[in-house]
């Protein structure tokens, strides 16, 4: 219905291939009706959560059969949130979940704990003979987690796969001890990164770590700040490839809290910024045609120059700070110019920068010559996007 | 009905083949595709609704069959779901708001099915109503294609006093970023699609003012590559969805004449099946009933010639959300 990337196909189907493709498509519906007959019958025992599991894989995507598991899940396999843990917000009021397990293959929890692996150590009570109550539920999450990975890897960007695996992590967080729930979610932050190095740029693992990190940190699982690992990973990432826009964007999002929780004084402000001024521009002395890094320059000048919403990093700079730091960025960009001259974001640069500077300052506006000599420039390299570059002709010529 | 005037030389949008190819959608049930997609039913018939309206054929599809079907889909919540026994859901919801309202269904809608009420009393009740954003189902996902699936539909159903808009507003504007884009949350990288959904949402909530349009203008027009097709973010290939996400966007904060039109105009008609209809995300990929309702949504936008008109913040054609909106 929304297919990516799919060479369109050259001719019709030979009859051969219809009648497999019937065949498929019969033994697809057949397992689709089994599996809505027992939601109609509001049966979510085992029967019903094993039919959802060959659907599943067969089709991911359909999410009405997720929720059939879940109501699987919470009708009997798990056994219920740990006594004194806050009322479930995920446990919503529909009148399936509020059905009683009386149905032919109620009790999933003990049927299926049968065939669960014998439980690891750490699931064993203190005495070393009788299980932890809650053991059942570990054995369950884990398997619940497993079950998602080889889809997730076959499917990296289904929304719903990623939806249920956050879901089975919240009910860790419900019905385990804090030490218990704390290590699936540390294990979780092991695969996403592996889900990043797979792909660097996977929109959803990206979200999907923040959302697991805040996770961690929480005082929900004895978390404390994790920005000092998530900013080195940052680093980690944008060295093996300088145009991973989604790692830069990461970094700006952690430069406010890792200040403040460097509690780096006015010193320790400017070192830094120098300090990231300078690991951006030797990217641009490599790669200077790469977005992503002059986004980030963008950012880095934002923040010296601009609102002061934007000014995090180092918000105490004087005005003749700011202007010097801009200026000497404006010398650097030009000698990009000796080695590339027909690369157009240094004269977006350099226009933007000006003008920016001039405002700054409340200068007479700098250079005409330059300015439109720069404009030229990027209406020669840049034909596409002349409407933009006639206004912003416009705006300086106005000021 | 072949392009003249201002755009001579351009490939002729083929729209009789395009009319077909959507019309023949529900003849394909000996194809696997056609069932491991049910869960997209509604919304399939959404796109495919409104890239007929915006080629001028509005009466392609049967229109009382296609008002039982969106209420077949109906729960006794006032959601819809995807098709008949899927769980409700706010895009299948959103998708039956806006089929109902381009055929005009809105009083079978009170007459057959749980009435409007019932339908803005289900997608208020998926706010959160501590940070202002929406949930998709009962399960809890938030994102701001759920935000502004919500706004979309509570306007048309005039029902936009049911969600704290004000609060909504606030969630958009958390998932600002530096470089003048949106994110799915708050501190989450900007993504043509999310910013979409969220200066769409502002637009409904009539709080344009809140958006920087020059950063997020520059960081859109970006988006278009040499091929001119549009990317959904920086680095990555074009993709015909994407550039109607992009283009809409920039059509709401009125700067389109940042990029170059033609080329784009070009490159959706490069991705078009000119013989049995249906447009791809690239030149040659299979086809689809997504890729063809946002191409020809793009080409309305871009003014190609014999089209109606698109609305770029419902992705709806425009004398419909005139005649519901006023
Ligand atoms: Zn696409």
């Amino acid at each position: 219905m929304a297919s990516h990337g799919v060479a369109r196909a050259s001719g019709p189907r030979t009859e051969e291939q219809r009648e497999l493709d019937l065949d498929k498509i019969d033994r697809y519906r057949t397992l689709e009706n089994q599996v809505r007959q027992k939601a109609t019958d509001q049966s979510f025992g085992e029967e019903t959560f094993q039919l959802t599991s060959k659907l599943l894989r067969i089709n991911p995507e359909y999410y009405t059969v997720w929720n059939v598991r879940r109501r699987c899940l919470i009708s009997g396999l798990l056994s219920g949130p740990l006594p004194g843990s806050s009322p479930s917000k995920a446990l919503p009021s529909s009148s399936a979940t509020d059905t009683p397990t009386t149905s032919s293959d109620a009790s999933l929890a003990s049927s299926l704990t049968r065939t669960q692996q014998p439980h690891d150590s750490q699931t064993i009570g203190h005495n070393g003979t009788t299980p932890e109550p809650w053991a059942g539920d570990l054995d369950t999450i884990k398997s619940e987690l497993a079950f998602t990975i080889p889809l997730l890897m076959e499917f990296p960007k289904c929304y719903w796969i990623w939806q249920y695996r956050l879901w089975v992590l919240d009910q860790a967080v419900e019905r385990l001890p804090v030490s218990a729930s704390r290590r699936i979610w540390e294990e979780e932050l092991g695969l996403v990164s592996k889900m990043l190095h797979r792909d660097t740029r996977n929109f959803h693992a990206w979200g999907y770590r923040r959302h697991v990190v805040t996770k961690l940190e929480s005082s929900t699982l004895n978390g404390s700040s994790m920005t000092e690992p998530e900013f080195a990973y940052t680093t980690s990432k944008i060295n093996a490839d300088l145009s991973n826009f989604s790692a830069w964007h990461s970094r700006s999002q952690l430069i406010p809290r890792l200040l403040n929780e460097r509690k780096a004084d006015q010193a320790a402000r400017k070192d830094f910024l120098e300090r990231e001024l300078n690991l951006v521009r030797e990217g641009l002395n490599v790669g200077p045609e790469d977005q992503s890094l002059w986004f980030y320059h963008q950012y880095l000048i934002a923040n010296i120059l601009e609102t002061p919403g934007y000014q995090t990093i180092a918000p105490d700079l004087t005005d003749e700070e700011r202007k010097s730091y801009v200026e000497s960025e404006i010398v650097e960009i030009k000698d990009l110019l000796e080695d590339y001259e027909d690369i157009k974001w240094i004269y977006e640069a350099l226009l933007e920068y000006t003008l920016a500077l001039d405002k700054l300052t409340k200068a007479t506006p700098s250079s005409q010559h330059d300015l439109s000599s720069w404009l030229g420039k990027l209406r020669t390299l840049d034909p596409m996007r002349a409407g933009r570059w006639s206004d912003m002709e416009k705006q300086w010529s106005q000021a | 009905m072949s392009p003249t005037g201002q755009l001579s030389g351009l490939p002729i949008l083929a729209i009789d083949s395009h009319v077909r190819y959507i019309q023949s959608l529900d003849t394909k049930k000996d194809e696997l595709d056609y069932w491991l997609t049910e869960h997209l039913r509604l919304n399939g018939v959404y796109w495919g609704l409104t890239a007929l309206h915006l080629l001028g054929r509005p009466d392609a599809l049967p229109r009382q069959e296609t008002i039982d079907f969106v209420l077949s889909c109906q729960h006794d919540n006032g959601g819809f779901g995807a098709a008949p026994g899927h769980d409700a859901h706010m895009l299948s919801t959103v998708s039956a708001v806006q089929i109902l309202a381009m055929v005009d269904g809105f009083d079978d809608l009170e007459t057959k099915g749980k009435g409007k009420q019932q339908v803005g009393t289900y997608i208020a009740n998926l706010q959160n109503r501590d940070t202002g954003t929406f949930s998709g189902d009962e399960w809890g996902e938030e994102d701001t294609r759920f935000l502004y699936g919500a706004l979309n539909a509570l306007s048309l159903l005039g029902l936009l006093s049911l969600a704290d808009v004000d609060k909504a507003v606030s969630y958009v504007v958390s998932c600002t970023n530096h470089d003048g884009g949106y994110g799915v949350r708050p501190g989450a990288e900007s993504h043509s699609g999310q910013i979409f959904t969220c200066v769409a949402a502002l637009a409904i909530a009539q709080r344009l003012d809140l958006v920087d349009k020059e950063k997020l203008g520059r960081w859109l027009s970006e988006r278009q590559v040499p091929c001119g097709g549009l990317n959904g973010r920086p680095e990555k290939k074009e993709d015909v969805c994407y550039s109607w996400w992009v283009l809409s966007s920039l059509k709401i904060i009125d700067l389109v004449h940042w990029i170059d039109r033609e080329a784009l105009i070009r490159f959706i008609l490069s991705c078009q099946d000119e013989e049995s209809g249906g447009i791809s995300d690239r030149p040659n990929d299979r086809v689809d009933v997504w890729h063809t309702c946002f191409g020809v949504a793009g080409l309305s936008l871009l003014g190609y010639p014999n089209m109606e008109t698109v609305d770029p913040v419902y992705c709806m054609p425009k004398p419909v959300i005139e005649r519901i909106l006023g």
